[in-house]
């Protein structure tokens, strides 16, 4: 073999390379992934970078696995899309609340249909809420919180009546316990069902968010039919089967899901909604327009790259490349309100006293939240793109501006917050570098803990460090990958002392602002500062029991300001989130419930305009 | 050993994070007690050894299915990326090699070693982030992403979408098969190929020069003859080993090959594994990095005999 020879041959190779780039680019009618506009514009590729947990509706819990199940499974009930307070019917044709707030009572729609034509009815959404019940996987608290598979009774739903009874021709020992009325979920005929509160964890006690739970993939009809032919309901366990597949009565039919590539949707052929007169239609049940929609998961970089060549029409980004985004020609790039940046995660630094001494003491706390520069954090962090808050309440939610009034994001003052040192007893430092109180005590490191798989989180902790390092306060930055501390902040145990002090988060589980609230008062989370005051607990209870407006803004104000003036937890920032795609894309109608795909719920409104 | 105390120590409480950080107490300990998170540490490695051993992994912690199929899934779109990088690492590293040997000294020779050592120097994410600006965005001559099975039905047989497409003849899925390997291909075969040229062109200074070489020249033999059977088969038994090795380092760069082409490969799931803490499907892929390299390396010895016949499977001497 000469040199000649095989200098040929590793120009054949790549030639046939950048021949095989060309050669094989499949066109449009072969793949839905190649450059360039969909074919016929019916069909539209979004990316995004993190990926479903699972499909099953019953599982989920992760913003990119709900996006697909609100496509191809449906609930009772879901927002407008104006409003994250007014609900519209989607399996529902209507439905009444009791005088006590107990009993919720729903009239399902007729004609209702699985996209395998199976009809819906009232026995199999009595089934779907007691399947997510029974498996009792990681989301079920948020049914569980007022409904459970027991009454405390006897009477008990286990898995194995799940998997016995006819739902499409129940027999008469079937109707008995489906219509039995002492139970969390009620059959009063095939078309009629009823949820009764009161045993959950939550106990005897009505929620006035309780529509909100009802929103979530959690409580979605599943068919009894293909959850069997695909291994049951089993107690405590996950579906392996379906956590893959999905069928639904959505308007889009999962055509594939390639774990770690792509989620592949396709219009559902026979899909029921479509057999309605146009004005019984509303955004939550239309038929979709696009016929294909292809989700991809990939790194960000990858995104903006697909972006740019036309291979996306939309791209999920956090708000950190604004800029980035902002200067690509034919793509339009919006920043929502901030009720989704407040879906999304609200930011705060929790100080756990029982794990470090020093934050026993109000003055330290009220230090801390003075020593902080909020604006250069979201100056240089989120490029502006980012507001300062007050907590508990988020942003945009319904009465965040009544909790909040009267009252302004902390401030920074570097010189106050080492006045305040120094009279808690400890040596601190003025900007101008004048010592306070040189005979008190040091001040001890602390361990400052933070999400090192979160660019922001890393950037905000180096300024907070440099900030109370200035004052005296030195912090050893910890940073953990996201799910290691996630595990910390979630922990109830007293017993660490490695986590003392960090940047915590809370995105919604539902969308409501009690969700948040309960968080931050009621759970005694390490990574909320183990905060467990009596009277916030009782005001939380009123405000989740209430459904009086007037009643729910005390309780919630009185909460704001218990824990602004105890200085509890540090609220520090709720990022911005934005909308990315192509010039020409519309019917996006953001609305934060689940914070699906970041901005918006529904596949089935979007077209091209032209 | 190694795997098994990092992924302990990373987080003392998975139990917590499979059962949902809301979780029912009794639900965490349920879920605990099922996966012997409760057990001491030496019961807890022999479970694991266990597992290892039997091929036995039990269900995925987080989807509740056999982390087996799951694998089964995973794996054969990995060996389809690795396979096919293969083939351009043995063809560009052993052309460039020879080259490069050759050629010693020349500015060829230059060339060549500032390209491998560039590429084998270069980290994977960049690496990869840079073939997909270049040749997905810039010059958008390939897809950035997945494996082109979206919008194509097929069987799987093998699991290897290609060769299921070529076996069941779909032909625009082969065509699409082909057409999204090839970036991920060429970039994983890139920047892990540089130190096979490297021996390459060692091998080939060390035994160009070499008294059997100056002997076959001497008995009157043609330069291409010398050249491809004294030179060049010779230098190919130490870049075989090291071609072994370097199937072991295309393992390792999947995780973050597949990570940024959206490859639904045993890198990604691994990847995926690590950041969620999910021990059980750790071990299955630690598992299957393992088997994939003795494979590797018991090929590369069964070659040994058919480039040298001093070699002999068998008895040693």
């Amino acid at each position: 073999m000469t040199i000649a020879v095989t200098l040929v041959i590793v120009i054949v190779v790549a030639g046939v390379a950048v021949y095989l780039g060309i050669g094989l680019r499949p066109n449009s009618s072969t793949s839905a992934t190649s450059s360039g506009s969909p074919n016929g514009r019916t069909s539209l590729v979004l990316e995004e970078e993190s990926q479903p947990d699972t499909l099953d509706p019953a599982v989920t819990y992760v913003t990119p696995g709900w996006e697909v199940v609100d496509q191809v499974y449906q609930g009772l009930v879901t927002y407008n899309g104006s409003s994250i307070t007014q609900f519209e019917g989607v399996l529902a044709q209507s439905w009444t609340i009791s005088s006590d707030g107990m009993n919720y009572t729903f009239v399902l729609r007729n004609g209702v249909t699985f996209s395998n034509g199976d009809p819906f009815n009232a026995y199999i959404m009595w089934y779907s809420i007691y399947r997510t019940l029974v498996m009792e996987q990681a989301p079920y608290w948020i049914l569980g919180q007022n409904l459970a598979p027991g009454n405390g009774a006897g009477f008990n739903v286990t898995d194995a009546m799940l998997n016995s009874i006819n739902y499409s021709a129940p027999s008469q020992a079937n109707l008995s316990v489906m219509e039995r009325s002492q139970q969390s979920v009620q059959v009063l005929n095939a078309s009629e069902i009823r949820f009764n509160l009161g045993y959950g964890s939550n106990g005897v006690a009505p929620y006035s968010e309780f529509l909100s739970t009802l929103e979530t993939p959690m409580a979605m009809a599943v068919d009894p039919a293909y959850v069997a032919s695909n291994g049951g309901v089993t107690a405590g366990r996950p579906n392996g089967a379906l956590t893959t597949k999905a069928m639904g009565t959505g308007f889009y039919e999962l055509q594939s899901w390639v774990p770690g590539q792509s989620v592949s949707l396709v219009k559902n052929p026979g899909y029921w909604g479509a057999k309605l007169p146009k004005s019984e239609l509303n955004n939550a049940i239309a038929p979709a327009i696009l016929n294909n929609i292809i989700i991809y998961y990939k790194p960000a970089a990858a995104s903006i790259a697909d972006l740019k060549s036309g291979a996306a029409q939309m791209i999920f980004l956090p708000v950190t490349f604004y800029n980035v985004t902002k200067g690509i020609s034919g793509v339009t790039t919006k920043v929502l309100s901030p009720a989704f940046g407040s879906a999304e995660a609200v930011s705060y630094v929790y100080m756990d006293p029982l794990a470090f001494e020093p934050f026993n003491n109000t003055l330290v706390r009220e230090a801390i939240a003075c020593g902080i520069d909020y604006q250069v954090i979201i100056k240089n962090v989120f490029a502006g793109l980012a507001i300062q808050w007050v907590g508990p309440v988020p942003p945009g939610f319904q009465y965040y501006n009544q909790s909040t009034t009267g009252l302004s994001p902390y401030q920074y003052n570097a010189t106050k917050a080492a006045e305040l040192l120094a009279q808690a007893g400890y040596v601190s430092h003025l900007p101008d570098g004048t010592k306070l109180n040189p005979s008190g005590k040091v001040f001890p490191s602390v361990n400052f803990l933070y999400d090192s798989d979160s660019q922001t989180d890393f950037e905000a902790a180096q300024i907070i460090e440099s900030n109370l390092g200035s004052i005296g306060i030195p912090l050893t930055l910890l940073p953990l990958p996201y799910r290691t501390y996630t595990g910390v902040i979630y922990s109830s145990s007293t017993s660490s002392t490695s986590y003392p002090m960090g940047i915590g988060f809370y995105s919604e589980d539902y969308t409501a602002s009690i969700d948040y609230v309960y968080y931050f008062t009621s759970d005694n989370y390490i990574g909320t500062s183990n905060y467990a005051d009596g009277n916030a607990i009782a005001w939380t209870l009123q405000a989740s029991t209430s459904f009086n407006n007037a009643t729910v803004i005390s309780s919630f104000t009185n909460i704001t300001k218990a824990m602004y003036d105890n200085y509890t937890d540090v609220w520090l920032y709720v990022a911005d989130m934005m909308t990315v795609q192509q010039n020409g894309i519309t019917g996006i109608i953001p609305n934060p419930a689940g914070s699906a795909a970041g901005y918006f719920l529904y596949f089935n409104t979007i077209d091209y305009s032209s | 050993m190694i795997v098994f105390f990092i992924s302990h120590v990373l987080n003392p409480n998975p139990a917590l994070l499979w059962a949902g950080p809301k979780a029912r107490p009794e639900t965490v300990k349920a879920v605990a007690a099922a996966y012997h998170l409760n057990d001491p540490l030496p019961a807890q490695l022999y479970y694991y050894f266990q597992s290892l051993l039997t091929g036995n992994f039990g269900l995925d912690p987080q989807t509740g299915r056999p982390i087996l199929s799951e694998i089964m899934f995973y794996a054969p779109n990995t060996l389809e990326l690795v396979l096919a990088s293969m083939v351009i690492i043995i063809v560009l590293g052993i052309g460039l090699g020879y080259i490069s040997g050759m050629r010693f000294g020349t500015k060829i020779d230059s060339a060549i070693r500032i390209f491998y050592l560039t590429t084998w120097s270069t980290p994977y994410y960049f690496g990869a982030l840079v073939a997909v600006l270049v040749f997905s965005s810039y010059i958008p001559l390939f897809p950035s992403g997945g494996n082109g099975t979206v919008g194509f039905s097929y069987t799987s047989i093998t699991g290897v979408f290609v060769l299921d497409a070529l076996l069941q003849a779909k032909w625009p899925a082969l065509q699409s098969g082909l057409y999204h390997l090839i970036l991920p291909a060429t970039t994983l075969a890139l920047l892990s190929f540089g130190i096979v040229p490297r021996i390459m062109r060692s091998s080939i200074l060390d035994t160009r020069w070499s008294m059997h070489v100056k002997a076959a020249r001497a008995r009157g033999l043609q330069e291409g003859e010398v050249r491809q059977k004294h030179i060049l088969r010779n230098a190919l038994i130490d870049t075989t080993t090291v071609i072994a090795t370097t199937f072991g380092w295309l393992f390792s760069g999947t995780i973050i090959v597949e990570q940024v082409f959206a490859w639904p490969g045993i890198g990604q799931f691994s990847y995926t594994a690590i950041t969620s803490d999910n021990y059980p499907v750790l071990v299955a892929c630690v598992f299957v990095f393992t088997v994939g390299v003795i494979v590797a390396n018991f090929i590369a010895d069964i070659i040994y005999p058919l480039l040298d016949p001093r070699i002999t499977l068998g008895e040693g001497g």
